[in-house]
């Protein structure tokens, strides 16, 4: 498909705009404001920083746009948690009944263990409930994102995206990952296919089998970890095993890693819009990790730099609230000025750099990678978007609501 | 006359572009715009002007229209003009009083306070109505042998916990000890009826404590037998454990904690500082829960320590010393800040006591004596 489009018309380049001061800036004060509201605010902060993030990010010049509102995430959150109050507890409640019944008295440590953790047997009632919430959440910020003054949208289908996830990963898991392609193209398939931009449909193309190529790093750190252990026992020599199981396991990392980019540029190159308007992506592995851990680098020091500050002003109101006189008299409380009032100041100090480490790693971590991605991106055929006309308004329904209360989706 | 100034326009209803010449008409109450590609022009009143929030670009304004019956998701015209020109750009600000209003519908605060009052009663109803009920009918249907087995793994992670290096190596197993408490137990529960066969272990741990557990067994550490001063005062707590096993309290209460964990985070989320917020709403939670439970083992054990002759003021003694070590170190014996406050329970303990006829003591000295050395 590809040369037949290029050749087609003209093609737009995806840039992004966004600057890690305003960002900071942003992501600190809306976060703050949500300390101050104890967590209200939180709806508010999270349409601010998607307003910022969705309009640095343009094509030819134009922006794109959020349209969503915190009043109406904040409504929609409301109407999740009277779902999930009665729901959660009615099911969490039952299912842990039901664990009852596989306990026996353990007669060894290892039985007690795995009886401990068929506790959290509750856990399986969130787990389909978070990939209802994730599709719902997708379909929202679809529904609120426009280009060019067209909106995009997805068509209602969360609950069938969270039954294939949870048989995909049934799938996956029993197959120890070999069929983890299929999962990634199939689950992007169900979405893509119900994506819309105005009037025109998103098409997944491809082959599950083609995103194969993308896991060679996952094989070759595989390989590493597996042939230490077993050259390392045969030649009794540990060091072979933990010097191939440190390569190994970071080479596995990068390997997750590069996965996720290459399925993306795969699926990206696979999609189609209006049967017309094709799509390439290059964003390179090496750079996102280099990108990320320039961030880390950064915050880190930063980091340092603040706790050292802190840490200097908290000794000094400890020191200043010991009465030295009495340390010299046995019997006499030397603590007599330290009091819970003291450490007012160090939980602020505390609970203002946690705030702080959120708005660093959006404006120096992750921000820096949406834009290599973004600034990856190519539409062709581009013309063909001149005669795509609006879509009717969707209606907010819960607006990212059941992610907001379970808490999925991270920043943005 | 101003100078030609041109913009982008979309007009909302399709993705085409039109590069639009910008004027204003004649008294400064709008812009025209027109193109070309645009029949007629079109006219965008100054007052209903508004500007996108928390736009990135710092050399580029995006407005739109203020158009209240707009089947918009938002109170906005679909349409969008872009401009770059910082001298239009500037007038704009000026001319324009509603540039950066923030519109609401009509009628999204009494949504706002409806919904508002809908999910706090449905948390409330959740919390404090339906998953109580539920537990307490759970915990009256469960099958006993499960409920015992259920109790057997609770006991053996308690004792993990404890720091057993290996499973029962932690339980005191002195003949003559376990003779004393078997006897205590046994006088205590005498002609009461009870539902479970009472399984009484003693730990070899420093802690002051005592936990009943599903179906039927209670676990008492060395640290509780040290401190007290008789027989009498563990009688009394021994007494108000087993009002916790009869009243089935740990299975209650572990169907509750299952039923209701995680849903007072989901209601505050994940904001910094708010990890702290729901510990502290869980405690209030839970210390509303464990309360009425308390008051109501008190009752139970008092009248059981009435039934087997045995003397109050030995749980008063108890509940006296623990309210001597709470205000030494508030937060160490956890475990007793659930329950009511100790001088109260010591008082009722007392006021028992003196209506008590005679009394004979739980244990007499040699038996008192070998349950203290259990653990030896």
């Amino acid at each position: 498909m590809g040369t037949q489009m290029e050749n087609a018309g003209k093609s737009i380049a995806g840039t992004y705009q966004g600057e890690g001061g305003p960002l900071f800036k942003l992501a600190m004060v809306t976060s703050l404001l949500t300390l101050v509201t104890l967590g209200i605010y939180r709806f508010w902060a999270k349409t601010r920083i998607r307003k910022y993030i969705w309009s640095s990010a343009s094509g030819d010049g134009d922006s794109f746009e959020y349209t969503g509102t915190g009043l109406e995430k904040f409504l929609g959150f409301l109407v999740a948690i009277v779902i999930l109050a009665i729901y959660l507890g009615i099911v969490q409640m039952g299912l842990f009944y039901f664990g009852l019944n596989l306990f026996a008295e353990p007669t060894t440590e290892a039985e007690m263990l795995a009886q401990m953790a068929a506790f959290y047997i509750s856990f399986f009632a969130v787990l389909p409930l978070i990939f209802f919430a994730q599709y719902r959440s997708r379909r929202y910020k679809l529904a609120r994102t426009r280009w060019r003054g067209v909106r995009f949208g997805a068509e209602k289908g969360a609950w069938g995206y969270a039954f294939r996830k949870i048989g995909h990963m049934i799938l996956t898991g029993l197959t120890l990952g070999i069929l983890l392609p299929r999962q990634t193209f199939l689950l992007e398939k169900y979405v893509t296919n119900r994506s819309w931009y105005g009037t025109e449909k998103f098409e997944q193309g491809g082959r599950w089998s083609g995103l194969y190529p993308a896991m060679k790093h996952i094989f070759i750190g595989l390989v590493i970890l597996i042939a230490g252990i077993i050259i390392g026992a045969v030649l009794q020599t540990p060091a072979i095993t933990v010097i191939s199981g440190i390569v190994g396991y970071i080479w596995l990392l990068v390997g997750i890693v590069s996965y996720r980019v290459n399925a993306f540029i795969y699926l990206t190159a696979h999609k189609e819009l209006a049967n017309a308007i094709g799509f390439t992506a290059a964003p390179r592995t090496g750079q996102i990790i280099k990108l990320y851990f320039i961030g880390a680098l950064l915050i880190g020091l930063i980091l340092t730099g603040i706790t050292f500050v802190i840490g200097m002003a908290a000794a000094a109101i400890f020191a200043g609230s010991i009465d030295l006189a009495a340390l010299e008299q046995p019997g006499a409380d030397p603590f007599t000025e330290f009091n819970v009032a003291t450490l007012i100041p160090v939980g602020i100090a505390y609970v203002v750099t946690l705030a702080m480490v959120g708005a660093m790693s959006l404006a120096l971590i992750i921000q820096p990678i949406i834009r290599h991605v973004i600034g990856s991106i190519t539409i062709h055929n581009a013309d063909a978007l001149d005669r795509i006309g609006q879509r009717d308004s969707a209606e907010g329904v819960d607006a990212d609501g059941f992610a907001d209360a379970l808490d999925i989706g991270g920043a943005i | 006359m101003t100078a030609l100034v041109t913009g982008r326009y979309y007009d909302g209803l399709s993705s085409k572009r039109h590069q639009v010449d910008i004027t204003f008409n004649s008294d400064l109450t709008a812009l025209i715009l027109s193109a070309d590609t645009l029949a007629g022009g079109v006219l965008f009143p100054l007052k209903d002007l508004r500007a996108l929030s928390d736009h990135a670009s710092r050399d580029s304004l995006t407005v739109t229209l203020h158009f209240k019956d707009s089947d918009d998701e938002s109170t906005h015209h679909t349409a969008r003009l872009i401009l770059h020109d910082a001298n239009l750009i500037a007038q704009l600000n000026d001319l324009c009083p509603n540039l950066n209003n923030r519109d609401i519908k009509t009628g999204t605060w009494s949504k706002v306070i409806k919904r508002s009052i809908f999910a706090v009663a449905a948390v409330v109803i959740s919390v404090f109505v339906i998953l109580p009920r539920m537990a307490d009918t759970l915990a009256e249907i469960i099958p006993i042998e499960r409920e015992i087995a259920f109790g057997k793994a609770i006991a053996a992670q308690v004792e993990w916990m404890l720091g057993a290096s290996e499973l029962g190596n932690l339980q005191c197993n002195s003949p003559e000890g376990i003779a004393a408490l078997d006897r205590l137990v046994a006088r205590l529960s005498k002609d009461q009826g009870l539902q479970y066969d009472l399984d009484v272990k003693v730990f070899d741990h420093e802690m002051i404590n005592a936990f009943a557990l599903p179906g039927g067994q209670i676990i008492i550490l060395r640290g509780l037998l040290d401190q007290a001063s008789g027989p009498d005062e563990v009688a009394g707590v021994l007494a108000h454990e087993i009002g916790h096993v009869e009243r089935r309290d740990a299975t209650r209460h572990a169907l509750r904690a299952a039923g209701s964990a995680g849903i007072l985070s989901m209601a505050l989320g994940d904001f910094s500082g708010g990890t702290l917020a729901v510990f502290l709403g869980e405690q209030i939670l839970e210390s509303s829960y464990t309360r009425e439970a308390e008051a109501e083992a008190d009752v139970f054990a008092l009248s059981m320590l009435n039934a087997a002759d045995v003397d109050s003021t030995g749980m008063a003694g108890f509940f006296e010393n623990l309210q001597g070590l709470e205000d030494e170190m508030p937060q160490v014996l956890e475990y007793f800040s659930t329950h009511p406050a100790s001088a109260e329970r010591a008082i009722l303990a007392r006021e028992n006591a003196a209506g008590q006829p005679t009394t004979q003591s739980a244990l007499d000295d040699a038996q008192w004596l070998a349950l203290r050395k259990i653990c030896d």
